[in-house]
Order: C-alpha cells, then structure tokens, then sequence
C-alpha cells in the first residue's frame, strides 16, 4: 500500500491541533448563536456578569452554554412575533423565483446553444457585463420601476420578478455551457423522426439536462431566500417582510432582541446550510469554471 | 425570379411613417409647452391675488378686527379667489376666513380645530422655508406652496411681522378654465400633406431609389418644419397673452386694494402692485414694471428663451422621425424583418428572457447612468431630467478632489468622504481579505490532505459551515460578538486583564471587525478549492520526486505549486470581485463606523443616495465603480488567456 508523502514525516498529533484550533474557531460563532437562542433571554450575553466579575464569571459568559436551557425563544418568535408570517414570505418568493427564472433561463440558454442567429454573440456579453453592474446604480431606477410605475412596493411580486431576471445572466452561463455538452446528434434524430422544436427542448434537451437544471434551480433559490438589500429596500411594511429583513429588524436600530435573532437565524439557516453541504462540489466547479471563462 | 423593386410603395410607407412619427411627437410637446404656459400664467396671477391680499393683511396691522373687515371688503371685490384664510400661528388662531364653511359656530377669530391641523402644517413648513432661506442667504425652499386642490389651486404665503413670520394667508382660487386643446386642422394637414405630395412626385419620379428618397426626406421634413414654425410663433402669442392676464390681474388688485385700504382708512403706502409678481422664493420675476404693466423687453426675451428650447426639442422629433423614414426607406426594417422570420424559433426562445433583462436590468441601468449626469436629490426628484442635467459634474467632483487629507485647526485629518479615500480602504480591504482567505485556505487544504488523517470528513465539514450560513446572518452575528459591553469578544479580553476595547470608535480596530468577520466566511471556498486541486494531484509525482532525491520544499515548488495554479487563479479573480463588492458585511458590521471611515466603495454609494439622498452623485459614484470592474474584468481576461497558452 503506497503511504502519503506527508504522513511519512509528519506526525500527525500537531496537524490534529492545528485543526482543533481551526474548527473552534469556524464552530464557537455557530455555538454562541445556539447558546443564545436556547438562552430564553433576549441579551446577547451568555451570562449576566455581577458587578465585580471575577475571572470564573468571565469564563462562564464565554462558554458557549446557556445559563438555563429554555426553547421559548424559538416558540415565541414563531407566535408572538411575525417571524413565521416573514418566512411565508421568503419560501413563497425563493420557489416562485426559482421556478420563473429557471424557466428563463433554460429557453434563453438553449436558443444560444443550439440556435446561430445575429445578436447572439452580442446577447452574451451583454450579459456577462452585466454581472458587472453595481447594485448601488440599479436600485434607484428598481425602485421608481417597481416601486412607482408597476405599484409592487411591498409586493411579493415584485422582489419575484426582480429576483428571476436578475438571476438570469448566471443561469444562461452555466446551463448554456452544459446544454452545449449535450451531444446534437439525438436532436438530429428526433428531426427526423418528425418531432417538433418544442418537444424536442421538453422531452429530449431538458431531461437530459437535469443535473444543470438543478443546480441553476438551487443556485436560484438561495439566492432569493438570501438576499437582503432588495427586500429592505422593496418591502415597506411589517408584515410583507422576507426572513432577512427581519432578522434585521430583531437586531437592527435601536432594538436588541437577539434572542428572537438568534432563534430566527438558525431557523432560516438550516435548510440553505444543508441544502448547500449536500450541493457544495457542483458549485465550485460552476463557479470557478465561470471565473475562468469571465 | 427576384421580385420587381418596390423602392415607391416601401418610401410611401416610410413618408407615412416619418410624418406620423414626426407629427405626433411634435404635437405632444408643443402641446406640453403650451399647457405649461398656461399654467404658469394661472400661477402667477394667483401669486398675484395672494400677494395683494398679504399686503393688505399686513397693512390692516396682521390680527384683530381690522383685518377681518379688510378681508372681507376684499373677499367681496375678488371673485376669482372665492375664499381667503388668514392664520395665526401664534395662539394656533385662524384670523380671518371667508371660507363658507368658517360660519355660523364656525366664524374666525377661533382656535383650530384638531382637524384642522394640515393648515397648522402648512404654516410651520412655510416658516421653516423662510427661515432656512434666510440663513443660508439663497433660495432653497418655496416660501410660496402651490398645491392643486381639485381643478382649483391653494396657495399659501407667509404673514410676516417686524420680519419675522407670524401667520400665513391662504386662498383657494376659482376653478381653473381647462386649456384649451390645439386644433387638428394643422396636425392633419402635416400628416396628409407629405404624403400626398410624395406620393404625386413618386408617381412622376418613376422606381428610381435616390430621387424618391430625396423627395421623400425633403417632403416630411419641409412639413414637420412648416408645423414646428407655427407652433413657435403660436406659443409666442400665448405667451404675450399669459403676461396681458397677469399685467390685467395685477392692475385689477391694485385698484381693489386700493379701495379697500380707503375705505377701511388703513395705515401705511401702497407697495408697487408689479412687485405682486414673484417666484415661489418671493423674488420677483420682473416681467412687469412696477405699476403694473408688461415689460416688452423682458417679455421678448422670455418669449425667445422659450422659442429656442421649444425649436430644439422640435429639432430633436423631427431627427428621429427623419432616421424613422430613412430605416424604412433604405430598407433596414426589411433586413430586420427577414431575420426575425428566419430565427424566429431562436428569438422566440430568448425573447422572454430578454425582455426581462431589458426592463429590469439594461434599463434601469441606462437611467442609473443618465442620473449620474444629474444633480436629483430628494428636494428636486418630480423634475425631469433636463431641468437638473449638470453634465460631467459629479464625475468632476468625484474623481477630481484629491485632498483626502484636509488641514483644519488641531492638525490635519482625513475626509473619509473623499472618493480616494474609500477607493484605497477597498483595496486594502480587499488585499487582506483574500490574502487571508488564500493562505487560511491553503494552509487547512494541505493538512486535511493528509492521507489517512482521523476524522477528516468531520473536519472537511465543519470547516465548510461559514461557506454555508447566509452571509447578513454572519454579519450579525458578528457585530454582537463585538459588542463593546456585553460581546463575547471583550469578555475574552477581559478574561486575560486587558481593557474592554470599543471596537467601532476607531478606523484601525472597525477595521479588523470587519476583517474578522469576512475572513471567517471566505476561507471556506478557498480552502474547497485548494483541496479540490491538490486531490487531483497524482501520487506518483511525488513518488518519482523523492526516488530522484527532492526534499519536501523542492517538491512543494516544483508539483504543489504548479498543479494548484489553474485552480487558484480563477478563484482569487472571482473572490476579488466579491470582496470588492462585498456590501453586507461592512454595512451591517461596522456600517462605515466611525464616521464613514470605513466604507468601501459600494456601501459609500449606497449611503450617497439612502442616507445623503444625493441621487445623481451616488449614480455617478456607481458608474465609476462599474467602471472599475470593467477595467478589472478586460484585463483579468487577458491575464487569464495569457496564463491558459
């Protein structure tokens, strides 16, 4: 059996350490939103220090655990607070995101797989640069589109739309490049065969394409369930709130409600964090092979 | 068999066109002119009314009986202002009404109802405006309100004693006649003109491609042209009649306050009726003379003023209409066309894609760009565009100021508002940030390669958990950790006898919060990347290196190195774009704390237009950003076809 070059000279108890040390590091933020969250209190202290702390007491608020072990911040924010009225908002917008620019996004990469006709080459550039346009420059002409012309301020709608073109030019790059992975002879084919262009894209060119297909839809999602400066700037009233912006509002200005942040937090993370532990080697690749290509 | 020409009816198509095009648009703006015209002069003889009616206020002494009677007298002499309101602000009092509703239980002199607070607004907003204007020695703020009630207008002005604002008056005027539509006769004819005309000479002319479309070019343009002439000179009359209304209304007040002031014995002179007419800063326009008659010379010049942009914009209709008639002439519809058909299947398919790209993002970023020539702000956002253009200023002022380094009295400090400023804390924090994220993440790369290592799976996903969580939720997290007071951080300090620090009062130490915060989350995809890439790395390499005697390091350079290079580059050209971009953490960590220190560059241009509302400054801050990132993206590009031949 070969053995590893590094194994041969290194021990591996100081590599451990190394380790130990990298993974406190990574996890201690993670512990204290938990410890936080289980608190049942609202401070953002583990432990309330007496006036005169001693070194113990000080030690105690830095140990990642609850004083007392309580779930009540998680019921509450889910009762007493619109936090479930918040997430409502940010599923319903992330899925119909998903769903509307994927479907954008697979007929536009497509035709510029499959399709040569002028403007094609001229298309994708434009939306590669336009990867490039600040969020800063957008958000004011966004906001008198949606805002003052459409009337979808505080809409769910209207973060949709924007959410869906605006994941556009990431999705056509990387499902065009899959599509052109896709061998065109079984188009040819179905040609012959007599099937029409539709059903050939429905029935052939998609399923084949599942893979980039879901991945594009992920990408879609997380995006949207993740976002925040749209939505903060979109959403005026309370109750259409997406998730983010009211995390935000637990913790943000002059409220200090960070049991509610907490417990919301880890709520809204759950998924996107599994979601993406499951997903995390198909994201490299994509986002790296965009890199070279840009 | 290629199809006989058809270059007659293809240039009758575009002369019809061309003249639709041209006269619809020249139609929409004189109507517009014409309609400001109108409703300049139906403000200005209101001002008038208002101005009048204050001045007899004022000379009835401001309050008391007085000023009711005289109120009333002139209530009684104006029927084109059917109700007059005289408050007070001292005592929350209205003064003097002859509104029909101030009746009965309901006569001025009283307190104001709590309904009635939208007057009290007014009158607080109206002696702001000029106290401000006062002090800062300009006119910033309309001291005048004007504010369409219905097809009425309410106008309310200051009441001003010993110089100081005690009250304001407040008159609703009589409906306002609606402008009168311009006619069709002219629009029909420039419509149907040209192209008769054309099509007589087409049929004289014969299929020949270059006389038709010199006819065709010379018919819509003398038709648009002879349109756009009237027009001129129809707005020029409507204009001298605007200036006879107000001179008519100012004459007409001066003899009804006139009366007034006789009959009620009032102290003090007459001021100069023509001094009636000013701006919403009460500065006067001086159109009039002083007693109230027009001013032919100002008149001539107010009327060439607008003549000149009138015949520009007209110029400007009468181009696109032109090039209108010269692509469907020359046939580049036809191309277009014939390509649509051809790729329909392809443009049907990017189509909705397209549109959406469009009207979310190219346009909001053509009118993002078009802003950054304009001083909008939140004081001036209903006016259009032309109104604020200021051309390359903004740019000026951003990039041309160059002391981010100011001396003042106790030495010389920085002006962390300059654009230099911000543009080097950026790529500062920039640099850090991805030399951190590339040394963490390679360091923890190269242990977790380690074969046969326990527990590696468990590490490799514990390591990847910043990656995973939502970035504003880090952020946050973050920010409590370094609260100054109860931050779990300072405890830790703390623990070993140091001093609480305050962590967001100095530049350094923001700093590093933020630094800490992002270097938490970006070490993750730089160390995935790194362990991808050394994965991939044969053993054997490594085999035949140490058989031919190379030491660890030797070996390190020579294959760890090289095999790493087409991973890492890609990943350190896309992390410098995120770090360069990377709003949430330093808005929602340090949020430019202490005093906009540290900002990067699109968190500063956010708060330029959210916090600063400095619309037209911040998008021209943004299209430098994007212009920046542009420069950035050709020349990554070329580094990177360089690097892959």
């Amino acid at each position: 059996m070969p053995r590893s070059r590094i194994s041969e000279e290194f021990p591996h108890g100081p590599l451990h350490a190394m380790l130990a040390v990298a993974v406190l590091v990574t996890i201690y933020p993670v512990l204290w939103v938990f410890s936080i969250a289980f608190s049942g209190k609202q401070s953002l202290a583990i432990a309330d220090l007496p006036p005169t702390p001693t070194a113990g007491d000080r030690l105690r608020a830095v140990v990642p655990w609850p004083e007392k072990l309580s779930v009540s911040n998680f019921t509450s924010v889910m009762s007493d607070q619109p936090f479930a009225r918040w997430m409502l908002n940010s599923a319903l917008v992330a899925i119909f995101t998903t769903l509307l620019g994927v479907f954008l996004a697979c007929t536009a990469a497509y035709a510029f797989s499959r399709f040569k006709f002028p403007g094609r080459r001229v298309g994708m550039m434009a939306f590669l640069v336009s990867q490039m346009f600040p969020g800063t420059l957008m958000l004011i002409p966004l906001y008198i589109i949606i805002v003052q012309l459409l009337g979808l301020g505080s809409s769910r709608i209207g973060l949709i739309i924007v959410y869906a073109t605006t994941s556009i030019p990431f999705s056509v790059w990387m499902l065009k490049g899959y599509f052109d992975t896709i061998p065109k002879e079984l188009e040819e084919a179905a040609v012959i065969e007599g099937a029409s262009a539709g059903k050939i894209f429905w029935r052939i060119v998609l399923p084949l394409a599942k893979p980039a297909v879901a991945i594009t839809a992920l990408f879609s999602f997380m995006t949207a369930w993740n976002e925040f400066i749209l939505a903060a700037t979109f959403m005026d009233k309370e109750n259409m709130y997406t998730a983010p912006v009211g995390l935000r509002f637990f913790v943000g200005g002059f409220s200090q409600q960070w049991g509610y942040f907490a417990a919301g937090s880890i709520i809204v993370s759950i998924p996107v964090v599994l979601l993406f532990l499951y997903l995390q080697k198909y994201l490299v690749s994509g986002l790296t092979a965009g890199g070279v290509k840009g | 068999m290629p199809a006989p020409p058809a270059h007659r009816l293809r240039f009758l198509i575009a002369v019809a066109l061309g003249a639709v095009l041209g006269a619809v648009l020249l139609r929409g703006f004189v109507s517009d002119a014409s309609r400001q015209v109108a409703d300049e002069a139906q403000e200005r003889q209101a001002v008038v009314t208002l101005q009048a009616l204050t001045s007899l206020v004022r000379r009835a002494g401001g309050e008391g009986d007085a000023v009711r009677s005289a109120v009333a007298a002139w209530q009684s002499r104006t029927p084109s202002a059917p109700q007059a309101r005289v408050f007070r602000a001292d005592g929350i009092r209205l003064e003097a009404s002859t509104a029909p509703d101030d009746a009965g239980d309901r006569a001025a002199p009283r307190r104001l109802r709590r309904e009635e607070k939208p007057l009290y607004d007014r009158s607080q907003r109206i002696a702001a405006a000029v106290q401000t204007n006062r002090e800062e020695q300009q006119a910033r703020k309309p001291e005048i309100e004007v504010a369409p009630a219905g097809a009425r207008l309410s106008l309310a002005g200051p009441l001003e004693k010993n110089g100081a604002v005690v009250g304001i008056v407040e008159i609703e005027t009589a409906p306002l006649p609606l402008p009168k539509p311009a006619g069709w006769s002219g629009f029909l004819l420039a419509l149907i003109a040209p192209i008769a005309v054309f099509g007589g000479l087409a049929f004289l002319l014969g299929e020949k491609r270059l006389p038709l479309l010199a006819a065709a070019v010379v018919c819509v343009a003398a038709s648009l042209s002879w349109m756009g002439r009237a027009a001129v000179s129809e707005l020029a009359a409507q204009q001298q009649r605007a200036a006879e209304q107000v001179a008519e209304r100012v004459r007409d007040q001066a003899t009804v306050t006139q009366a007034v002031a006789t009959a009620q014995v009032l102290p003090g002179a007459a001021a100069a009726p023509g001094s009636w007419d000013v701006d919403d800063f009460r500065q006067p326009l001086g159109l009039l003379t002083p007693d109230g008659s027009v001013n032919p010379q100002r008149l001539a010049q107010a009327v060439d003023t607008a003549a000149r942009e009138l015949r520009r914009t007209l110029l400007g209709a009468g181009a696109l209409a032109l090039a209108l008639l010269l692509l469907v002439g020359l046939g580049a519809f036809n191309l277009i066309g014939r390509s649509l058909r051809r790729h329909r299947q392809a443009y049907l398919y990017i189509a909705p894609a397209i549109l959406g790209m469009v009207v979310l993002v190219f346009f909001p970023f053509t009118y993002g760009v078009t802003l950054s020539f304009t001083d909008s702000n939140l004081y001036n956002t209903g006016k259009a565009i032309s109104d604020v253009w200021i051309g390359l200023r903004n740019y000026a002022d951003i990039l041309g100021d160059f002391a981010f380094i100011k001396r003042g009295d106790g030495g010389s400090f920085v002006n962390y508002l300059n654009f230099y400023w911000t543009l080097l804390f950026t790529i500062i924090w920039t640099v850090c940030n991805v030399t951190i994220g590339v040394v963490s993440g390679l360091i923890l790369a190269l242990v977790l390669n380690t074969r046969a290592l326990a527990l590696r799976p468990i590490y490799r996903v514990v390591l990847i958990l910043p990656w995973a969580m939502p970035n504003y939720i880090t952020a946050l997290i973050w920010k409590g950790m370094f609260h100054q007071q109860f931050g779990v951080i300072n405890q830790v300090i703390q623990l070993f006898g140091f001093p609480a620090v305050s962590w967001f009062d100095r530049p350094a130490s923001s700093f590093l919060t933020a630094l800490a915060t992002n270097g938490w989350l970006s070490f993750p995809f730089m160390m995935v990347v790194s362990l991808g890439a050394l994965q991939s790395i044969p053993a054997d390499l490594y085999e035949a290196a140490r058989v031919d005697g190379a030491s660890r390091l030797q070996q390190f350079k020579a294959i760890t190195l090289p095999s790493l290079r087409p991973a890492l580059v890609p990943a350190v050209i896309i992390s410098v774009v995120w770090t360069f971009n990377m709003f949430n953490i330093i808005y929602l960590v340090t949020g430019g704390e202490p005093g906009s220190s540290t900002e990067i560059l699109v968190t500063q241009a956010y708060k330029f237009a959210f916090e600063r509302y400095r619309y037209g400054y911040a998008a021209a801050y943004s299209t430098v950003i994007f212009g920046i990132l542009l420069v950035y993206g050709s020349i990554q590009n070329r580094v990177s076809r360089a690097t892959e031949a």
